[in-house]
């Protein structure tokens, strides 16, 4: 089984600041691979160990070479990088880009991220599925393949709700899945053998209206209301807990 | 009957309006006044009857019927049969749809089929000559940002849970309600759901506890949950977590409290190690005292508290749970 999986690399969650003069994210921000991301790449690579054979092809558009040898390093047998200079649009330009690619790859099934830390629309996975006319799942925590079907555990609203469906589908991952692998030194080392590919997409034949975003961004800014509430900071830690005690005490909640 | 201008997607589960789908005629209604046209409400569902009457009396002046048993259960594909169908009934500029699990799958679906703009859980939408501009989250709700969407094309816009109130009903509207067959292909019905496994109540009494404890990802691992559950042990509370700590195993799903697990609204909210992501405060946001403990000044959940402490959970939570029992006459 040929099982795709789309990655991206993110600015690091934990390391977000923001520069209230520039209205962006402070320069040099770290990054890391999208969390869901890696857990989408786990399943793909359990898939391929539990049928003994296959490929799993790990794809990013935008930026991404770090994010991409970490998922050779995790067992991803090859990894495309999609770079060009009307990259990234919006997230409709992603998913055109990506199923263009696919296309030309017709793997059997498709991984993704629930959603990303940064943007966070979670538009890319069903907008993929859209373009590509196959079933989507989305919300996946848990799942089982056999005889040629796919039972996916999903967490929705009302609790986990099972679905199944027969491959070429795209699953969107949750951080509930298995824990992804860490790499080893070995997989870092096999890593730089591995076949990665550069490509535009203009390569992919991705046409000027589908690289038009059809959303723009208009910079970052904080909720201008700040906390009503009070607020402790460098207060010593026995302070802090005296008062919180006393407005604990005053509300009659102790 | 004007033109349409707005169709709001009106999700059920069991015969039930969600009530974040309710929130859309708060943001639908002065869209299309403002558009000068109809609001028209898609029901869509299985056995939705009543819930058509109550989109009437919330500010729908057409009301789209989608009644089938296929409709039961919360499968993406299907219900966006629906929503084609009913696209192609009323014609609407703007497509409002809760931002719950599958309104989030169902607004990218469609706007990838139709090459159109999804802007993506708004806290505000506002609209322009030339285009629709919103606020929405980003960076796991810790900055915000603008989107802007032109407009001349349809554009699908999911809205925050919260972010829009539901308007007061008003009885004896006159709407006209007209059923919606909706015919499903083959590839409609490629994925089957085989079951669902119910929220597990659990053991605690966590959505009537007067006092929660949650604790966040920033306690660090299962065993330093011990903290927090000492905490709640010293103020006699429940406790209770975000999904990112049940999804990794640190405590069980029925202690989530949050869009995917339990809603709670108790008299005093203690969040630890909690930065306030959506998910978690859709489920808290009726807590008449939020207290947070968090190292980061610019988490959301700061912003929602009536007393924050910034500062390492380490340190405080001890000192906190020693006061507490020694204050309580537990020590």
């Amino acid at each position: 089984m040929k099982i795709a999986v789309l990655v991206k690399q993110v600015p690091d969650p934990n390391a977000i600041r923001y520069d209230r003069r520039l209205g962006d994210l402070a320069p040099g921000t770290p990054q890391a691979t999208n969390e869901y991301d890696l857990y989408a790449v786990e399943a793909a690579l359990r898939l391929k160990e539990q049928l003994g054979a296959g490929e799993v092809v790990v794809a990013s558009v935008g930026p991404g070479r770090e994010t991409l040898n970490r998922c050779l390093a995790m067992g991803a047998d090859r990894a495309v990088a999609i770079e060009g200079p009307s990259l990234p649009g919006d997230s409709l330009v992603t998913a055109s880009v990506l199923a263009a690619w696919l296309r030309r790859e017709a793997p059997d099934l498709i991984w993704a991220g629930q959603e990303t830390s940064d943007a966070g629309t979670g538009n890319v996975g069903p907008q993929v599925a859209a373009l590509l006319d196959i079933p989507l799942v989305s919300n996946v925590v848990g799942w089982e393949y056999s005889d040629g079907v796919l039972t996916l555990e999903r967490e929705i609203e009302d609790g986990h709700q099972f679905q199944q469906v027969r491959p070429p589908a795209l699953l969107c991952a949750l951080s509930a899945l298995d824990e992804p692998r860490l790499p080893t030194l070995r997989g870092i080392m096999e890593a730089r053998r591995k076949p990665s590919e550069r490509i535009s997409p203009a390569d992919l034949g991705v046409s000027d209206d589908e690289l038009a975003p059809v959303v723009s961004w208009e910079g970052l800014f904080v909720e201008e209301e700040s906390a009503t509430g009070v607020v402790l900071q460098d207060v010593d830690p026995d302070q802090a807990v005296e008062q919180l005690i006393a407005f604990l005490q005053e509300r009659r909640l102790i | 009957m004007s033109q349409a201008r707005v169709l709001v997607v009106v999700e059920t589960v069991a015969g039930e309006a969600r009530p974040a789908a309710l929130e859309l005629f708060g943001a639908g209604r002065p869209l299309a006044d403002r558009l000068g046209g109809d609001l028209v409400a898609l029901v869509a569902g299985s056995g939705v009857q009543a819930v058509a009457g109550l989109a009437g009396t919330l500010g729908a002046d057409r009301i789209l019927v989608a009644d089938d048993p296929a409709l039961a259960e919360p499968v993406v594909a299907r219900v966006a049969r629906a929503v084609e169908t009913a696209l192609a009934a009323a014609d609407p500029e703007l497509v409002l749809l809760p931002a719950t699990t599958l309104g989030r799958d169902l607004a990218p679906l469609l706007a990838g089929r139709f090459r159109a703009a999804h802007l993506v859980n708004c806290t505000r939408i506002q609209l322009e000559d030339q285009a629709v501009v919103a606020t929405r989250p980003v960076y796991q709700d810790k900055l915000l940002t603008t989107v802007r969407a032109p407009r001349g094309r349809r554009i699908f816009i999911t809205a925050r849970s919260g972010a829009f109130p539901v308007p007061e009903p008003q009885p004896g509207r006159q709407v006209s309600i007209e059923p919606l067959a909706v015919s499903f292909t083959e590839a409609d019905q490629a994925v089957t759901v085989t079951r669902l496994v119910e929220k597990p109540k659990g053991q605690t009494n966590l959505e009537s506890a007067p006092v929660v404890v949650v604790g966040g990802r920033g306690v660090g691992s299962a065993e330093n949950f011990r903290l927090v559950e000492e905490l709640a042990a010293a103020i006699d509370g429940a406790v209770g977590c975000t999904r990112a700590v049940s999804d990794l195993g640190w405590r069980p799903h029925y202690e989530q409290i949050g869009q995917t697990g339990k809603n709670v609204r108790p008299k005093l909210y203690l969040g630890v190690g909690v930065s306030g992501a959506v998910q978690h405060t859709v489920g808290m946001r009726g807590s008449d005292t939020i207290v947070v403990i968090n190292r980061d000044p610019n988490a959301p959940l700061v912003k929602m508290a009536d007393f924050a402490i910034i500062g390492d959970l380490f340190d405080i939570v001890p000192r906190l749970t020693k006061r507490l029992r020694e204050v309580r006459g537990k020590a």
